[in-house]
């Protein structure tokens, strides 16, 4: 194991994080978020070689989320950016200024979304409000990509 | 916008996610699939930004290796395509070969590494184009993916698809399967003579001449039979049409007065020895070739399809026949030997060496190949050449000295048009002054 690689210093700290958040919030399912971490490194460690290697991490990660989430949604948030960092880091697309500026980004975007879902009772509106942004979004693509298209094609 | 394999599948779990998450009012899974969507808008709104990038920068540089060209012949065209890669961007560009051409062989597609330098590649590459006419490139097709998105984009931008190819029509036909070899051909059509040869014999019907009924074989089987019979005629006349260039002003009463004076002779040919060739052309250009047709209906769809005003690629101006000036040559060498004179000896000479200076430099043009070769698959005893005599002639002479090598006769017919009020259709002999 190359402790030089980005993916390896997130999953350090990922390992990190929730081995102490579990022990500081002495939750009832330890042994679940441990459990399914050493899950996220075996696959993270044993698919070193395989294409696709992004899908098998997030499927592993997950539910390593989840379980974090539900005992608490910070620790759920910071998972989520540790898991985006070791994928990213995997995959390759964590090199250049505008990858880690993505990245903090991608964290800026999930703190939101977070803070969205803490002030929220049920997953109804956080849920609404991702759906309206995600459409808004492709929705201006659309154009975007549309008035390029045309300008590909001389009119 | 293509998702590949691992995006379709990030996108389903996170579609299971939420809907897990609407369904079962957990915050934990809302979390981790609303994260997970956002992870892969993002990297769309990447790719996007990217794929633009590196399409805005593509540049093509073609060079035919020759143009115009002929139809049917190959033609090496080099590109030189340069542009911007992007890490992590796999990009495949292909040179869009214009429409009715075949690639014979060659690549016109570049797949390059993710590389964030600006690249130049070069596709070489061998095009047949099928069709005459201008052809201009199709354009580029780009096609850039990543991890998890590919897309493709086509640039038809006015300066993606120089340069236009002009294809030039070719009077190279396919060899005719049809009696070459022999100079005479059955007339099947019923003949009032009898005598030559009997090809079939049939049952007598109300109308038929009862002077050709075979009375032996109709004795014999107890009913009338007719013969028919097969009479030998010669071969009908080939009929050139000499349309006028769509580029200049031409007499468009005249214009109307030749076709129909040349649908008219194509009818009677029809009618009269049961098939007609009609061979259609533009100034030195052959443009198509009516062989053989025995369907009246079938050939005046085609001479509707083609008998209008025509573009022509190649244009002749006085251009003279090789052999029509190395017998200049030679009647010059003649007049030199028989006169004493020494001034009209060295104008002799002067013009002898002018005409040898011409035979030098002016090569046999494609034309006469052509109609040399188009000419050789058919047989004819006469022809007939409408043309509307505008514009320069000389081309007529390239076409008449090769039916004349043949003993074919030739019947000009130039509707005149230089001359207001006289719109008769006139037969020039065949040595008349602006015809050789």
């Amino acid at each position: 194991m190359n402790y030089q690689l980005p993916e390896y210093r997130f999953l350090i700290v990922l390992g990190a994080g929730i081995t102490g958040s579990t022990v500081l919030l002495a939750a009832p399912a330890w042994y679940l978020n441990i459990a399914l971490l050493f899950l996220f490194s075996g696959v993270l460690f044993l698919t070193r070689n395989r294409p696709d290697r992004g899908f098998y991490l997030v499927c592993s990660g997950e539910p390593l989320v989840v379980a974090c989430g539900i005992m608490n949604l910070w620790t759920g948030l910071f998972a989520v950016c540790m898991l985006a960092g070791v994928v990213c880091g995997a995959l390759g697309i964590l090199v250049s200024r505008g990858d880690l500026e993505s990245y903090a980004l991608f964290c800026g975007s999930s703190f939101l979304f977070a803070l969205i879902i803490q002030v929220s009772n049920h997953v109804l509106l956080p849920l609404l409000a991702l759906g309206i942004t995600t459409a808004i979004i492709l929705a201006a693509r659309s154009v975007r990509t549309y008035q390029f298209r045309k300008q590909c094609t001389g009119a | 916008m293509l998702l590949r394999r691992c995006t379709q599948g990030l996108c389903l779990i996170s579609l299971l996610l939420t809907a897990s998450a609407l369904v079962l009012d957990n915050m934990a899974v809302l979390l981790a699939g609303g994260t997970l969507i956002a992870g892969i808008l993002g990297q769309y709104l990447v790719f996007d930004r990217r794929l633009q990038e590196i399409v805005t920068s593509v540049e093509i540089r073609r060079s035919p290796g020759r143009n115009p060209v002929r139809k049917g012949t190959p033609v090496p065209v080099v590109s030189m395509i340069t542009f911007r890669g992007s890490s992590r961007m796999h990009v495949q560009i292909a040179d869009l070969l214009p429409p009715d051409t075949i690639l014979a062989d060659g690549i016109t597609t570049v797949t390059t590494r993710p590389d964030p330098s600006l690249q130049t590649h070069r596709c070489s590459y061998r095009i047949i184009p099928v069709s005459h006419g201008s052809k201009q490139f199709a354009g580029i097709s780009v096609t850039v993916r990543n991890l998890f998105f590919e897309d493709s984009v086509q640039l038809t931008r006015e300066r993606d698809r120089d340069p236009v190819l002009v294809v030039l029509p070719t009077g190279l036909f396919a060899a005719p399967v049809s009696e070459l070899s022999d100079g005479t051909r059955d007339n099947r059509k019923v003949s009032v003579r009898s005598g030559a040869d009997i090809h079939s014999l049939r049952e007598y019907c109300i109308g038929d001449d009862l002077r050709h009924v075979d009375w032996k074989i109709s004795a014999k089987y107890d009913k009338l039979v007719i013969r028919k019979y097969a009479g030998v005629m010669s071969h009908p006349p080939l009929v050139i049409i000499d349309l006028p260039w769509n580029g200049a002003p031409y007499p468009e009463k005249e214009f109307n007065r030749m076709v129909s004076e040349a649908t008219g002779m194509v009818r009677h040919t029809i009618e009269t020895y049961q098939y007609v060739s009609v061979l259609i052309i533009s100034g030195p250009n052959i443009l198509h070739l009516i062989r053989e047709e025995k369907n009246i209906p079938r050939c005046f769809a085609e001479l509707r399809e083609w008998m209008h005003p025509a573009d022509r690629f190649v244009h002749f101006y006085h251009m003279p026949d090789r052999s029509d000036l190395r017998s200049h040559v030679r009647e010059i060498e003649n007049a030199a030997e028989q006169t004493t004179d020494t001034q009209m000896q060295a104008f002799y000479e002067l013009l002898r060496n002018r005409y040898l200076s011409v035979l030098q430099f002016q090569r046999a043009p494609v034309f006469s190949g052509q109609v040399a070769r188009t000419l050789s698959q058919l047989l004819m005893t006469d022809a007939y050449l409408f043309s509307l005599g505008c514009g320069d002639t000389s081309h007529i002479r390239h076409i008449v000295r090769p039916l004349q090598s043949r003993m074919i006769r030739v019947h000009l017919r130039i509707v005149d048009a230089t001359h207001a009020g006289n719109y008769s259709t006139r037969d020039y002999p065949v040595g008349s002054p602006g015809v050789r």
